[in-house]
């Protein structure tokens, strides 16, 4: 299993969102299997770090909850991307995109004219 | 928006409650129920999965712990549950929570009540514009420290034109009259001002408009503008007063406007009217001549001038004066003016009786505190086992404290609502009383800023009283030690009851020192001889010429009303002398002059004498019960006409004639002003000397005095002085009834007993003595209370110990001793504290006191006694019950 890490402030909220947007409306655990799945296990989230997350969405309008039917038949509670949710994943996505390319551009080995 | 959103959401959560818990967990157990699902769809065994599962959540009730927080506000949740938590331990311990709350509310009480006082009388900005740029002169010399010499409008021109940095010098002349109504007169206090007045005092009207220098000089029609208190008073507050026509002293003048609110210095008026109402004021007497001494001056900063600039080019100017014009100034007494900004002008004589009440509240609310302080920290010892409980189970030192904050300002919020409940009824009695010496009375108000203040006071108490308890450190769970019994009290922690204590006794003793001090003042007052030989005295007056209008026809019809009245009251049953003179006794005289000796010529540099210008007749001084020391009393025979005489007092013969016999001497007015006054400077014969009265009050040093006969001088003033056998006051309707029928437009008031005008002297005293005695005996019970406690306290964590030491063979005296003696050191080092603090605090107040040495060594012995009898009274309970402690029960515990 490769090495654990900690989930970044404020990357998660970005990875539940993604989440939601490709897969529809999912509960909990179907987000927290997908994050671990994506990230080849090298995430792990207990509850007491998602569900905050979740409610945080919920609070701020970007995803909306409501009790429903799981494929086998269990009541689990379903988080659905508003459309609020939508424009937050996107300028989140581009500004996690302008931040990444900028650190990568900064870490790469270079050295400069004198 | 978003963030509105979610603290909108937040907000919701707080209330959210168990419904989302349930929400919650069940939304965990399906998460749970779904992995254990999938887990045996890998292939293990249920029991593994399930373990596995859980092992995954990371614990469920930190998630759920975690989720909550997010849900709602945890720190406002926190605070409720502090609150909760808080009236819940301060209901069960309800016998502290009352000592502690009667205590705050008396403190905090007394400070509020004091403090909006304070604020409204001295602090407040001024109702004028720009109030404090407002500036008010004083000319004054030796002698009566009191006296206000005023300026001459010579005076003030100069003023005017040598003073840059006052901006504008208005011109204010104390004046009464009589205002005739159908059938009812009223007398009217009123200023007379020029033009600018309202422009320099920043005032404006409410109703109409007010004077403007248009209304300056002779020829133009007089006019008025009503005070706002008088306009509500007299009229109502009916706006369709303004430019009507009233009869004033057979004067017609118009009412221009209503004044807005506004304090006046140094007298409450009626109204303000320009000077063509008085013949007197646009005379060439009062314009031109530089002794005649009548105005007072107002000035208002010029901009961008200072307080210090305005002040050395006043005294440039006045010593231009004094150096050109020798002969209006008495060198001798050395004449000065003072600039004084007109605010503190207007709160000086309020001010010292103010700040003392404020001192002995603020004692108060010290000792309160230290009571509560004391209080908290029994209490906090008594709790160090749940506090450490509390820590141990994992809640930080700043969450303790602020458990222990919550609790503090639930108490002193508590007591800051019952404080302003006592302040309200506080505040009505202090406002009658502070209306005698503050033109500013009305503008005491419990306001927000006065609120504001209690507020600020409860809340720095509960982090004070938050700062002395102290906490568990953070993570000592060796200290669950602390659940084991204690065999004696932290030390550290009783060092600071013990200098509670003290402190409570010593600012106690300075509180009951300084009652003491005030109580001795008020009875030496009250028993200053007055000069009457009886108090069976009354005193009616009776202004029958008009000041304006002197002239010999009106003077000898008013003589002839006085003989009138004279007679028919001195037929009253139970009369037995009926005077009349210019002034009523144990009151000081409208007019001083200076005045000379035959043959004693001043020497250099000496101050010129003056003396109280009175008449009298014959039956005035047998009336009033003022004592004849030598020669005769006037009689029938000093007649105008007949020689000149008068009758001088012992202050008068004491400055003149020390050691020799002064029938038969002659003295005369004299002096710049005499010409202004319808009195002569020739030589009068001295023909008798009476004994001094206390014109200027119980505690004013009698001033020199000639009384001339009533038939021989102009009848100015005027009223009678009646005795009787007994009960006088209750002749005052009969013979009220008498004057108003001989003379129906003269407006009757002061008719009051000696015994109520030495009252008037005594009264704001005696409130002093009350207020300040109430303090002293608040601050009494609650040290009393205080050592009590305390000593009970420490009895009480020392049972063992003392429980141990009877076991090995002291016996109960023994034990009880020690306790007394244990109290004993606190009281004593409180005694020698607070008496040293009284002693300062006597100088501090010397000014309040009469007839008592600040340091007055019977107040102090007599104050330590009372407070030691209590104080050992307070240590006698809680040594009476370690006395009765059973070594047995206490060590088999």
């Amino acid at each position: 299993m490769a090495e654990k890490l900690d989930v970044q402030q404020g990357t998660l909220a970005l990875m539940i969102l993604k989440t939601l947007e490709v897969l529809g409306p999912l509960h909990g655990y179907g987000v927290c299997r997908r994050i671990e799945e994506t990230s080849k296990h090298r995430l792990t989230l207990n509850y007491g770090t998602l569900y905050p997350a979740l409610l945080k969405l919920e609070q701020e309008g970007f995803v909306t909850a409501a009790w429903g039917q799981s494929e086998n038949n269990r009541r689990a509670k379903y988080y659905t991307l508003t459309a609020a949710g939508r424009r937050q994943l996107a300028r989140e996505a581009r500004e996690w995109h302008r931040t990444a390319d900028l650190i990568a551009a900064f870490l790469a080995p270079r050295r400069e004219a004198p | 928006m978003r963030y509105v959103r979610a603290a909108l959401a937040r907000l919701a959560g707080v209330f959210a409650g168990h419904r989302a818990d349930d929400d919650l967990r069940d939304e965990l157990q399906s998460h749970l129920e779904m992995e254990t699902a999938e887990n045996i769809r890998r292939g293990m065994h249920p029991d593994e999965a399930r373990r596995r599962a859980l092992l995954g959540s990371g614990g469920l009730t930190q998630a759920v712990e975690a989720i909550r927080d997010q849900r709602g506000l945890p720190w406002v949740e926190g605070i409720a549950a502090d609150i909760r938590y808080a009236v819940r331990a301060l209901s069960h311990s309800r016998a502290f929570s009352v000592v502690v709350l009667v205590t705050l509310a008396l403190g905090i009480g007394a400070n509020t009540a004091i403090f909006s006082v304070v604020r409204g009388v001295l602090l407040k900005p001024l109702p004028h514009r720009d109030g404090d740029r407002l500036i008010y002169l004083r000319q004054s010399a030796d002698g009566d420290e009191r006296a206000n010499l005023t300026f001459s409008v010579p005076e003030v021109r100069e003023f005017r034109a040598g003073v840059p940095s006052l901006g504008g010098i208005a011109e204010y002349s104390s004046w009464f009259g009589t205002l005739q109504g159908d059938n009812v007169a009223v007398r009217m206090d009123m200023g007379l001002v020029t033009g600018n007045f309202f422009e320099v005092m920043g005032l404006a009207p409410v109703l109409g408009r007010v004077t403007e220098p248009s209304d300056d000089g002779i020829g133009v029609p007089p006019v008025m503008v009503l005070t706002h208190e008088f306009w509500i008073r007299r009229f109502g507050g009916d706006s369709a007063v303004v430019g009507k026509q009233v009869r004033l002293d057979g004067n017609s003048v118009t009412v221009i406007g209503v004044l807005q609110p506004a304090p006046f210095f140094p007298d409450r008026v009626d109204a303000l009217l320009n000077m063509v109402v008085s013949p007197h004021h646009t005379s060439a007497f009062m314009v031109q001549n530089r002794s005649h001494r009548m105005t007072e001056m107002i000035a208002r900063l010029a901009p961008g001038a200072t307080m210090a600039q305005a002040r050395s080019e006043v005294a440039a100017v006045y010593g231009r004066m004094l150096r050109e014009h020798t002969e209006a100034y008495d060198a001798g007494s050395h004449p000065r003016v003072a600039v004084i900004p007109f605010k503190e002008a207007l709160g000086e004589r309020a001010r010292p009786t103010l700040w003392l009440l404020m001192g002995a509240a603020a004692f108060v609310l010290i000792i309160s505190a230290a009571n509560v302080a004391n209080l908290t920290l029994m209490r906090g010892v008594r709790r160090e086992h749940e506090l450490v409980v509390r820590a141990a189970l994992g809640a930080g030192v700043s969450r303790l404290r602020r458990l222990l904050l919550v609790e503090n300002l639930v108490l002193t919020l508590l007591g800051a609502v019952l404080g302003v409940v006592i302040a309200i009824g506080g505040v009505r009695l202090l406002t009658s009383f502070v209306a005698r010496t503050s033109a500013r009375a009305s503008e005491i108000r419990l306001d927000g800023m006065v609120l504001g203040f209690t507020l600020a006071l409860s809340v720095a108490l509960a982090l004070l009283l938050s700062l002395v308890a102290s906490l568990p450190k953070e993570g000592t769970f060796a200290s669950m030690s602390a659940g084991a019994r204690r065999i004696t009290g932290n030390l550290s922690k009783h060092r600071l009851l013990r200098a509670l204590v003290v402190a409570q006794i010593a600012v106690s003793v300075v509180l009951l020192a300084g009652a003491g001090l005030l109580t001795r003042t008020m009875i030496q007052l009250s028993q200053v001889d007055t000069g009457l030989r009886t108090e069976e005295v009354l005193t009616l007056p009776v202004p029958l010429l008009n000041p304006t209008r002197i002239s010999p026809e009106a003077d000898a019809a008013s003589k002839q009303l006085y003989e009138r009245m004279r007679s028919e009251i001195r037929a009253l049953p139970g009369v037995i002398e009926v005077g009349v003179g210019s002034t009523m006794p144990l009151r000081t005289s409208q007019v001083a002059l200076d005045v000379s000796a035959e043959g004693k010529a001043l020497a250099v540099g000496e101050a010129t004498p003056r003396a109280d210008l009175r008449t009298a007749g014959p039956e005035y001084f047998r009336a009033a019960g003022i004592t004849l020391l030598t020669g005769r009393e006037f009689e029938i025979t000093d007649q105008s006409g007949a020689a000149k005489v008068v009758i001088i007092n012992q202050a008068l013969v004491n400055r003149f004639f020390p050691g020799e016999d002064p029938i038969g001497k002659r003295i005369a007015w004299t002096g710049e002003v005499l010409k202004f006054t319808p009195f002569s400077g020739d030589w009068r014969t001295i023909v008798g000397v009476v004994g001094n009265t206390q014109d200027g009050g119980l505690d004013a040093e009698p001033q020199p005095v000639v009384f001339m006969p009533f038939a021989q001088e102009f009848a100015i003033g005027g009223g009678l002085v009646i005795r009787a056998d007994s009960n006088v006051a209750a002749l005052a309707g009969a013979a009220t009834r008498i004057v108003r029928r001989i003379a129906p437009t003269i407006p009757i008031e002061n008719v009051l007993t000696v015994a109520q005008i030495k009252d008037q002297s005594v009264a704001p005293r005696r409130l002093n003595a009350a207020l300040v005695s109430a303090f002293g005996l608040l601050a009494v019970i609650i040290a009393a209370v205080g050592i009590a406690g305390v000593l009970a306290f420490s009895v009480s964590a020392r049972t063992t110990e003392l429980g141990i030491r009877m076991s090995l063979g002291a016996d109960s005296g023994m034990v009880q001793r020690m306790i007394l003696r244990e109290g004993g050191v606190l009281l004593a080092m409180g005694l020698v504290l607070g008496v040293a603090g009284a002693v300062f605090a006597g100088r501090v107040i010397r000014g309040l006191l009469f007839g008592v040495a600040p340091h007055d060594p019977t107040t102090l012995i007599g104050v330590a006694a009372m407070m030691a009898a209590i104080g050992i009274g307070a240590c006698w309970i809680p040594a009476r019950r370690a006395a009765r402690i059973d070594p047995a029960i206490t060590m088999r515990g």
